[in-house]
């Protein structure tokens, strides 16, 4: 088994720690298991991205040209990113940034107003990222909210173990939110 | 993530951190550099954790300064390192050939990114040539590892710290900007290497004994000779002890296909997919370049009727390979210029075509 993920949107919204959060997920499942942020002469409110190799076996390839999940969250990542995920695969939009918009019909398509959710529910949207890693934990199937839960604890420094319990609560409420809303 | 601990546990870290992590438990007390993407992040660990443990850390004014700094340090017997990237390399040869005259334990991390010139950040292989082939002046030579993985980034730096005291010879970790960006599990194991006992030459003030002197100026001609003679023996103990390299299906195989560091992943995988295919594809991966793995070389060219060297540079290490082979067998390259390796998809197309 090997799974790619990308994880897609403007800078500050996250993007590289929740692929940080994942991929120490991963580990903690004893994965294989590589990330590698979009790098470059990147410009500040920019796209940035990285990506997530998951794999029994040795890591193919750190880098690839498609993924099997790609997490979209605003409607610049969206518009790049839907060329690049895998045929029969699953494309998960913030819909709060983005449009609601199907443009190809051999992907799963997953809509979720990420932002919106996060302000209403935890009055944060810096939330965004992890509550959307609760979504890619009940779409993928691949990696449990515990494990994830475990993880944060591996990726947030020790002055900042406060915030912990919140980013829980937004990874339940990715996971428990309804799909079938769209 | 920038933590040092000596763990059982895996974590997740960048190579760049991973390197310098294991420069501080391998004991560095040492560390001169100035920043350059994308080794930024070794700099940046290295000012608050060296200061934490009451050792060295200087960011000095420029590449000359940092690389004399460590010549300085490294005289008096502790561990020490630099390290810099491609363009900035480019600025330390003159201190690299007179560390390797003084014989002196200097150990840089080579992070290499595109070239010519200053290039850009992405990664490369573009500076093989320049670590192996040298732009100092005068006959030397450095021992050169070169990481596939950040496990190795780690696990390597401990034993550049190791060869360069135990053979009194700079060591370079050439590691790339895609080992040194992306992250992995590693695991962080206790130094495993002996320690050298310098004090047979280093300066440490010359009470109670003689005073000694570290040069690298040798006005006679005929001495002169004679130590490069005595340096060049060194060198042949080097490659008689410390080869590594690591190999994959050479057994039966039609194609050889060789490359270093990071690319080699990516051709391990377009090595599976051919023997899906039904070609006889092996692989062999020089860990430690200087020494190049040439005996092995010489005899895997015997049996195989191609060999293909992948790299990230116009083609470097493919020449080393036709010197080792000496024309018994055609060496063809895959290459891309600059940039993250070519993906295995690529590969495979272009050995299709090759054979």
């Amino acid at each position: 088994m090997e799974k790619d993920f990308i994880i897609a949107g403007f800078g500050g919204q996250g993007v590289l720690l929740a692929g940080e959060v994942l991929a120490n997920g991963f580990m903690l499942d004893n994965k294989n298991v590589t990330w590698y942020p979009s790098y470059g002469a990147e410009m500040r409110g920019g796209t940035v991205n990285c990506t997530v190799v998951a794999a029994d076996e040795e890591v193919s390839a750190v880098q690839k040209s498609a993924a099997d999940f790609i997490i979209v969250l605003n409607q610049a990542s969206f518009d790049k990113f839907t060329s690049k995920v895998r045929k029969g695969g699953t494309i998960i939009v913030n819909s709060s940034l983005a449009k609601i918009q199907k443009l190809r019909n051999d992907i799963n398509y997953v809509f979720a107003p990420i932002t919106e959710i996060a302000q209403e529910k935890l009055g944060n949207i810096k939330m965004s990222n992890i509550l959307a890693l609760g979504i890619v934990s009940k779409v993928s199937k691949l990696i449990s909210i515990q494990t994830l839960e475990k993880a944060l604890d591996n990726v947030i420094p020790p002055n900042k173990k406060n915030l912990i319990p919140k980013n829980i609560e937004a990874l339940k409420l990715g996971y428990e939110y309804d799909l079938l809303a769209v | 993530m920038a933590l040092e601990t000596i763990t059982e546990k895996k974590v997740l870290i960048k190579g760049n951190y991973a390197i310098a992590n294991a420069a501080v438990m391998a004991g560095c007390q040492c560390y001169f550099g100035y920043p350059i993407t994308p080794q930024s992040e070794i700099g940046e660990f290295m000012s608050g954790k060296m200061q934490e443990l009451g050792r060295g850390y200087v960011s000095a004014e420029s590449e000359l300064a940092a690389i004399n700094m460590v010549i300085g340090a490294c005289s008096t017997g502790v561990k020490a390192m630099t390290s810099s990237s491609s363009c900035a390399v480019a600025l330390m040869q003159e201190g690299l050939s007179y560390a390797c005259t003084d014989e002196l334990p200097v150990v840089l991390i080579s992070v290499m990114r595109g070239g010519p010139g200053l290039g850009n950040i992405y990664p490369s292989q573009g500076d093989y040539n320049q670590t192996l082939k040298g732009g100092g002046n005068g006959d030397y030579k450095m021992i050169v590892l070169a990481p596939s993985n950040v496990q190795e980034c780690f696990d390597l730096t401990y034993k550049a710290f190791y060869l360069a005291h135990k053979y009194k010879n700079p060591t370079v970790l050439l590691a790339d900007g895609f080992l040194g960006q992306m992250m992995e599990p590693v695991e962080m194991k206790e130094y495993p290497y002996p320690e050298i006992d310098n004090s047979a030459w280093c300066l440490t003030g010359a009470k109670g004994r003689d005073g000694r002197v570290i040069r690298s100026y040798g006005p006679l001609a005929e001495d002169r000779c004679e130590f490069l003679e005595n340096l060049f023996g060194k060198y042949k103990q080097i490659e008689e002890n410390e080869v590594e390299w690591e190999e994959h299906n050479t057994e039966d195989a039609d194609i050889l296909l060789v490359s270093f560091g990071s690319t080699s992943r990516n051709v391990r995988t377009a090595a599976k997919i051919c023997a899906e295919k039904g070609l006889k594809v092996g692989t062999l991966r020089p860990i430690t370049l200087f020494p190049f793995p040439n005996k092995r070389l010489a005899e895997l060219a015997q049996k195989v009727k191609k060999i293909i060297t992948v790299e990230v540079n116009m083609g470097q290490m493919v020449n080393d390979v036709k010197l080792a082979v000496n024309g018994k067998v055609p060496v063809e390259l895959i290459h891309k210029g600059v940039g993250t390796p070519p993906s295995p998809e690529e590969i495979v197309s272009q050995i299709e075509e090759l054979v």
